[in-house]
């Protein structure tokens, strides 16, 4: 029993010392893009105003071959980190999730992309491997 | 004289014992505290942005016959799209930055109020990029990846 004492003792400061330099940060970029009202958007009949007022306004607009495309966007980062007193481990997951919509000459929604990315963001500390 | 020594020795059997436990100990003590020194002042950091996008997951791409819509529904939405004065461009972003660093002052702050520094650090930032021109009709017209150098160590603080 006396030998356990030292070794509780030890098993706590080094409890203590890790979960002192504990470090969790979470960062965003944009606001997230609602699926429901992506949902909503018609193609050929939804028009330029139209998807403003369900979406908002586009982060950019873009033009390419004659067309307006409205580039929605929104970025999620996670980055734990582990500050002890003399070793440090700090990791940053960051993925974004996008959404484009192709108008027509007419100014009506011709094509809607959206790719989601955020979801699989994680709190990884590890920083070796893949 | 063998037989003196085996009859000395399993009297002293647990002393024995205790000196090897302790010698043990003591054995553990230094190695934990070499391996405190070897990481001190050691700090790895690594950043990721989006997914790794690899030739394999592209090589169904076909120049002239495979469309926008065909590409999205394989690899996702690009970062960006922006035009160019051949036609529009699809921009696939990603990256994995990896940065280590040792300061040597660590150590002076287990017995000095004062650690100066004395760090040697890297950090090698590799922003990569999948892009993808289109053509008037929305087919592919050309594709390609960003160069990218050999992977970087993530422990790697040499900095000449």
């Amino acid at each position: 029993m006396a030998f356990n004492k030292p070794l509780a003792g030890i098993i706590i400061v080094l409890t203590l010392t890790i979960l002192q330099g504990c470090v969790v940060t979470r960062g965003t970029v944009g606001e997230p893009i609602q699926e429901d009202a992506i949902s909503t958007i018609k193609k050929g009949t939804t028009t330029m105003a139209e998807v403003v007022s369900l979406i908002g306004a586009p982060d950019r607009i873009v033009r390419g071959n004659d067309r307006e495309i409205f580039h929605y966007y929104y970025y999620d980062g996670k980055s734990p980190a582990m500050l002890l007193i003399l070793l440090n481990f700090i990791r940053m997951d960051i993925k974004s999730d996008n959404l484009y919509v192709f108008f027509n000459r007419d100014g009506m929604a011709e094509e809607v992309v959206y790719g989601k990315r955020t979801g699989r963001t994680q709190f990884r500390l590890w920083p070796f491997g893949d | 004289m063998a037989n003196a020594l085996v009859e000395h020795n399993s009297g002293c059997g647990p002393l024995g014992t205790n000196v090897a436990a302790r010698f043990d100990s003591i054995r553990l003590i230094i190695g934990l505290f070499c391996i405190l020194l070897l990481c001190a002042g050691c700090t790895v950091r690594r950043a990721t942005l989006n997914d790794v996008l690899t030739p394999e997951q592209v090589n169904f791409i076909r120049v002239g016959q495979t469309t926008i819509r065909e590409l999205i529904d394989h690899i996702g939405a690009p970062d960006e799209v922006t035009e160019s004065d051949f036609g529009v461009v699809a921009l696939y972003y990603w990256s994995d930055t990896k940065s280590a660093s040792l300061d040597f002052g660590t150590l002076t702050r287990l017995f000095l109020p004062y650690s100066p520094k004395m760090t040697l650090s890297r950090t090698g930032i590799t922003p990569e990029q999948l892009q993808v021109m289109f053509d008037s009709q929305w087919t592919v017209r050309a594709y390609g990846f960003s160069r990218k150098s050999t992977d970087e160590p993530i422990v790697w603080f040499w900095p000449f």
